[in-house]
């Protein structure tokens, strides 16, 4: 009977101490566990990339990428292979976690035959390829470049989300805030609301479908609207693969130059 | 005209058929037209281009071939069919082999050389056409040893091609000379080993720095011009000189926040230079420098300057050249409209002739598959040849499609 009431107690402490964990979680918190969230050390996927303007036509890029994870650090290479005009076209970056340190970031011009090493700063808050997603927003921005608050929790699509808010800290970024829901089931956005400097809503990224792909979860597919100019780009994912056999020689300049 | 659409139409359909299958075959059709700004309004180049490449996979190779079938209405030779490119791949782990046709390119820095001297350029329309079209391929060999952080690599070209240059008589972009003049210009030396190019570069690619250090044995491939007079057709000819040199030198490229320095040194072995009689020439020791900036200043601007830096050592007062002579160049770019426009202006300066080369352009993606473009082109200056070209301002208007 002492013993029943002995693992009771114990259930219940842990579930208090559980929800005083909760409650004590913090909006850094939530991002940290989406950076950590579980996506193998090594991963590839097809992008289909389809930018649609305000009169409705229709442009499209198609992506293959490679990332592998080296400690902190992130690994990616893209080739491009549609359009024509830019199919063979490849672009390396090393992510360094280290907010002080730039990326690395080289890119192959197969017009010109030539790789260039291109500035790791500025084009973070370049739009990738002429869509409406920034480098930042392709690549991974580091979590303490921001002030995360963690505003509310609240269901979007029947799905429980934290609301986070998140600040720059420096101030030559393209927005002025961004507001996060992050899935807690699979800790994926559900959708985030990019603020301008003068706090009006600038574009808005409604993820549509998540897919779970031995274990991994990860986006399927996403749209980002410029509200401003009703541009949006639809972003869908295919082929993705995790802990595949990839090694260092994967993401070298000559790798770059030889395609795909 | 029938049997042109006829071809194209027969390009597009092994094009779409391509698509299914295991080969990889693109390319594209532009028509490039311009047109003197100052009277008579002449055509300066009015040229429609067919580009074809294809390539073929096996396992660890590949077969690359590109194709050039154009018509030239100012330049009726250059109508025809030129091969490219064409040059087989092998690569594994520890080695990539190309042999074949092929353009080499070598160094960091945009439109000058100085340690990339392999691939040679075609100034037969002045700078009005792409870049890739600019640079000539070279029948060669090279083997690459492709590392993690070092790349090396040894280039053996048997027979060397030189500058080809606007020699013809119809060519707007001819330089001034002696009427009924013979030209004496060759395309390139004698096929012997010994007049063979070869060249080693050694490249590292750091996590702050990329750099490289380069030789190579080659020939001076933009011509030093010598008169002399033939007595047998009783004319004068003019010779167009190159002789064999060495360059050793290497290349920089840091990433420092938003800007990415640049910078290439070579010094060039028996560097032959025209005398200002234009009777005979020299080889002396030259070095030359080149330093760079490019600045990605956001929200799709792009700043380039490049400033380059000559030298002649044991110099002599014959020589047309100035014991220390420099140009420059800037290029300003910026992309609007998601993209789909950008807008461009470069410029070339060469600094002891106090001339200069402006190109004013806009290129617009209408879809996917259709680029126009139209730019002004400006020259001026004291002298020089860039002076000369005064009456070459041109505008001019491209479309390019690609399939």
């Amino acid at each position: 009977m002492n013993k029943k009431m002995l693992k009771k107690a114990a259930v219940l402490v842990m579930a208090f101490a559980a929800m005083v964990a909760a409650e004590n979680l913090t909006g850094r918190d939530v991002v940290q566990k989406v950076h950590d969230r579980p996506d193998g050390d090594t991963r590839s996927s097809e992008l289909s990339m389809t930018l649609v303007n305000k009169a409705g036509s229709k442009r499209e890029r198609k992506i293959t990428s490679f990332a592998m994870d080296v400690g902190k650090d992130t690994k990616q290479i893209m080739f491009f292979r549609y359009p024509n005009d830019v199919k063979g076209t490849g672009f390396l970056t090393v992510d360094y976690d280290d907010i002080n340190k730039d990326d690395d970031k080289w890119l192959y011009l197969p017009a010109m035959k030539k790789t260039r090493r291109i500035s790791g700063k500025s084009s973070k808050t370049d739009y990738f390829m002429g869509s409406d997603f920034t480098y930042d927003d392709v690549g991974q921005r580091n979590i303490d470049e921001d002030t995360h608050t963690l505003v509310r929790e609240e269901k979007v699509d029947g799905v429980d989300c934290w609301v986070i808010e998140s600040v720059p800290k420096k101030g030559d970024e393209i927005f002025s805030k961004k507001i996060s829901w992050i899935r807690k089931d699979c800790l994926i956005a559900a959708k985030v609301e990019y603020y301008d400097k003068l706090g009006k809503l600038h574009r808005f990224l409604k993820v549509e479908k998540v897919v779970q792909v031995d274990g991994f979860w990860a986006i399927g597919l996403m749209t980002m609207e410029n509200v401003q100019t009703n541009h949006k780009t639809i972003l869908e994912f295919s082929d993705l693969k995790f802990n595949i056999p990839l090694d260092a020689k994967t993401f070298t300049v000559p790798r770059l130059e030889r395609g795909l | 005209m029938i049997r042109w659409i006829w071809f194209f139409a027969g390009i597009l359909a092994v094009a779409a058929a391509a698509q299914e299958s295991p080969f990889q075959f693109n390319g594209f059709v532009d028509t490039y037209h311009a047109v003197q700004t100052e009277w008579p309004h002449d055509l300066m180049s009015s040229r429609t281009r067919l580009r074809t490449e294809m390539r073929v996979d096996y396992d660890n190779a590949y077969l690359f071939a590109s194709l050039n079938a154009m018509h030239n209405s100012v330049l009726e030779d250059r109508t025809g069919v030129q091969l490219q490119e064409a040059y087989f791949n092998y690569q594994n782990d520890v080695v990539e082999i190309r042999a074949g046709r092929q353009i080499v390119v070598w160094g960091v820095a945009d439109g000058l050389r100085v340690t990339d001297l392999i691939s040679p350029v075609d100034y037969t329309e002045f700078m009005s056409s792409d870049y890739d079209d600019l640079r000539m391929a070279v029948d060669g060999f090279r083997v690459k040893y492709p590392g993690e952080r070092v790349n090396a690599e040894i280039v053996y070209v048997p027979a060397p091609r030189y500058f080809q240059m606007p020699l013809e008589e119809e060519n707007p972009w001819r330089p001034d000379m002696p009427e009924n003049a013979i030209l004496d210009f060759p395309d390139g030396p004698d096929t012997r080993f010994k007049n063979g190019d070869f060249g080693t570069r050694l490249s590292f690619f750091l996590s702050n720095v990329d750099f490289s250090v380069s030789a190579l044995h080659a020939h001076n491939q933009s011509p030093v011009t010598v008169a002399g007079y033939d007595f047998e057709k009783d004319s004068i000819v003019i010779y167009g000189i190159h002789e064999p040199m060495t360059m050793i030198g290497g290349d920089m490229s840091m990433p420092l926040g938003e800007f990415v320095i640049r910078a290439e040194v070579a010094e060039y072995f028996s560097d032959a230079l025209g005398y200002a009689n234009s009777l005979d020439y020299a080889r002396k020791n030259t070095f030359n420098a080149l330093g760079g900036v490019d600045w990605y200043a956001g929200d799709n601007w792009t700043l380039m300057v490049q400033y380059l830096h000559k030298y002649i050592a044991d110099y002599s007062h014959e020589l047309a050249a100035e014991k220390n002579s420099s140009e420059m160049t800037f290029r300003i770019s910026k992309e609007l409209l998601n993209n789909t426009l950008k807008l461009s202006l470069y410029g070339m300066f060469d600094i002891d002739n106090l001339a200069y080369y402006g190109r004013a352009s806009g290129d617009y993606a209408l879809t996917d598959q259709v680029t126009l473009s139209a730019g002004y082109d400006h020259f001026g200056g004291k002298r020089g040849q860039l002076a000369k070209y005064k009456k070459n301002r041109e505008i001019w208007a491209k479309a390019k499609y690609y399939f």
